[in-house]
């Protein structure tokens, strides 16, 4: 007979262990199904949560073999297709643990509120007359509005993992994101300005958050727009927006990146002078070349007047 | 087999030596890269924080240069490969008119006809590790390698659609297909930081630690990267990486061409060894 074996990561309020479980292979069915199977049939002291068993909830969110998914929904034939009969379950990272798979969301959901996701209404709404918006207004916030909370992008998240004391959940920049965008919020502006020290460009462009997410959110790309309206807003002062900005002016210029130019602009010229044993490194083993000014691409004046036409399109 | 070469702007700058292993090894197996006239930076990652269009629409005209040529597209880097094909995917799903809109202004069209293809996808799909192997010279029998594959080859999956993204095999592959032997470690799938270089450098030093250390506490000789940002970010960082995280084993990280130029009998000159920062020693050593 065809045997699963779950090797779950458990912690019982003072020691981690990991605790193997095998029972019978049945077709078509679920992460949670192997979870509950287990909680019923072998041992009811395993603790993990769920409860809507229809991917609504966000309660089930664990790592199976190192990737987060939602067990409720993830087939389990596809993960054994994929890894084999022995699969490794783990609660999601960058959260405390309480038990087992169970995580703290206490303070996730107290860093979410210093964001203010909530809705602040236009002054022109009131209690009476409500707060609507057009079906064409919604479907610009659709995408953001479905997220469910259940913390896998944060599971994922390449600069939340290296150190969360300078950066949000990626589900906050949605979320934000969202507000900002939203037609019945009066607040954008200000939302911009407070996410400007909230690690806005410490992003590290991993896609983890926009592969890992089970309702379609691209944090990510969320986090790309807010530094878009940032830039536009006139937050241009710091590394992050200038570095992006050098990119711009480096292909409006010539076609291709100047290195050496893109450093002093994104950091300044001391703190250039600052970074000397990495670029002596690059020096010495001919990996930069501070001479090298690359002339302008074949074809330059089709870029100039593709910007040209861009930045025309949008007025 | 011939393709539109598209080498990024770090094959220009601080990453000539893999510039130089991609021209060897192209040659060496009979594959015709002919770079694309009047190529432009793809974006890296950063045009879309201030325009979205705009890196939509001169990825468009580069993608239109190759179509010009008659040629499916390839490039080395991880992050070139995702700005191309997330433009094409756009491109393709109905922002193909507005952009056309805008090109037109440039005299150029896009249409839609050429691949966006990576130099680990051609050798896997186009080119064949049978064949690959029939023109092994240098058969790395015994070197254990560890196949980091960079995130932007695999995320996001609707665009970088080659292989499973949570257990990705091209590399460990690749890797066996030359005779040498592929470890298993833990951080296999992680991201190196590189896009944050300037705004999170501690994290990104520390996580740089990390995946070497991770390397070789698998018993790694090297790592390979089908990515020059990568391996920039795990070689150039390798000093404060091993501080950062108290691991002092030097560990080589190698380019994709650089690994199997060494397997086709190519000298490390010829494959710009001598310019890696780290590790270049133990390299040589262990192929002579
Ligand atoms: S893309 Fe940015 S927000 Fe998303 S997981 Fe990576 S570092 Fe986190
Ligand atoms: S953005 Fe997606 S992955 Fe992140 S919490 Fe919301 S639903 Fe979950
Ligand atoms: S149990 Fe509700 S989302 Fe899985």
């Amino acid at each position: 007979m065809r045997k699963i074996t779950y090797k779950i990561e458990r912690f019982d309020g003072v020691n981690n262990f990991v605790q193997e479980y095998s029972f019978p292979y049945q077709p078509g069915k679920t992460i949670l199904w192997g979870l509950i199977t287990i909680k019923d049939s072998l041992d009811p002291t395993l603790a993990f949560t769920a409860a809507c068993r229809s991917a609504v909830c966000g309660a089930c969110a664990v790592r199976v073999n190192g990737q987060a998914v939602l067990a409720c929904e993830t087939p389990l034939d596809a993960i054994l297709e994929r890894f084999g009969d022995t699969l490794t379950i783990a609660p999601i990272q960058n959260f405390k643990v309480i038990r087992d798979l169970v995580v703290d969301w206490e303070p996730q959901a107290a860093r979410l509120a210093e964001a203010k996701t909530w809705l602040q209404p236009r002054d022109e709404f009131d209690a009476r007359k409500g707060c609507r918006q057009t079906a064409a207004d919604f479907k610009k916030i659709n995408t953001q509005a479905a997220c469910i909370l259940c913390g896998s992008c944060a599971s994922e998240c390449s600069k939340l993992s290296a150190n969360d004391q300078d950066f949000l959940e990626p589900f906050t920049y949605s979320k934000v994101w969202k507000f900002v965008a939203d037609t019945r919020d009066k607040s954008a502006a200000e939302r911009i300005q407070a996410i400007q020290d909230k690690g806005l460009w410490k992003c590290m462009h991993c896609a983890e958050c926009i592969t890992k997410c089970p309702k379609g959110l691209a944090p990510g790309e969320d986090i790309a727009r807010l530094r878009q309206l940032s830039i536009k807003m006139g937050y241009t002062g710091n590394p992050g927006a200038r570095h992006a900005l050098s990119f711009v002016k480096d292909i409006e210029d010539t076609g291709r990146l100047n290195e050496a130019k893109l450093q002093v602009r994104t950091i300044g010229l001391i703190s250039s002078i600052a970074k000397f044993p990495m670029a002596l490194r690059l020096l010495r083993r001919g990996k930069l070349n501070p001479f090298h000014f690359p002339g302008k691409v074949k074809g330059h004046e089709q870029i100039q007047a593709i910007l040209k036409a861009v930045r025309e399109s949008e007025k | 087999m011939r393709y539109a070469f598209f080498p990024g702007c770090v094959l220009e700058g601080a990453a000539k030596e893999n510039y130089i292993a991609t021209t060897a090894v192209a040659k060496a197996l009979g594959i015709e890269l002919v770079e694309i006239p009047g190529w432009t930076c793809c974006g890296a990652s950063h045009v879309q924080d201030v325009n979205d269009l705009a890196a939509t629409a001169i990825n468009a005209r580069n993608i239109a240069l190759a179509e010009q040529m008659g040629l499916p597209l390839l490039t080395v880097c991880n992050t070139c490969t995702l700005m191309l094909r997330k433009a094409k995917t756009k491109l393709d799903n109905g922002q193909k008119d507005q952009v056309n809109g805008i090109l037109a202004k440039a005299g150029i069209k896009y249409e839609g006809t050429s691949e966006i293809t990576h130099l680990l996808w051609v050798l896997i799909r186009d080119y064949g590790l049978n064949k690959l192997q029939g023109l092994i010279k240098r058969p790395l029998i015994g070197l254990k390698v560890a196949g980091y594959y960079g995130c932007h080859i695999l995320r996001p999956p609707a665009v970088m659609d080659f292989e499973d993204h949570a257990n990705p095999q091209s590399l460990e592959n690749l890797i066996r297909a030359i005779g040498a032997k592929p470890v298993d470690f833990a951080a296999k799938l992680k991201c190196c930081g590189f896009h944050a270089t300037y705004t999170a450098e501690p994290d990104v030093i520390r996580i740089t630690g990390e995946t070497n250390q991770s390397a070789a506490e698998a018993g790694a000789d090297c790592i390979v990267t089908p990515c020059p940002l990568c391996q920039m970010s795990l070689d150039m960082n390798q000093t404060e990486g091993q501080t950062a995280v108290g691991c002092k084993q030097e560990m080589p990280v190698l380019h994709l061409a650089q690994l199997v130029g060494l397997a086709l009998g190519l000298s490390p000159e010829e494959l710009g060894i001598n310019m890696l920062i780290a590790g270049r020693e133990l390299i040589k050593a262990r192929i002579s």
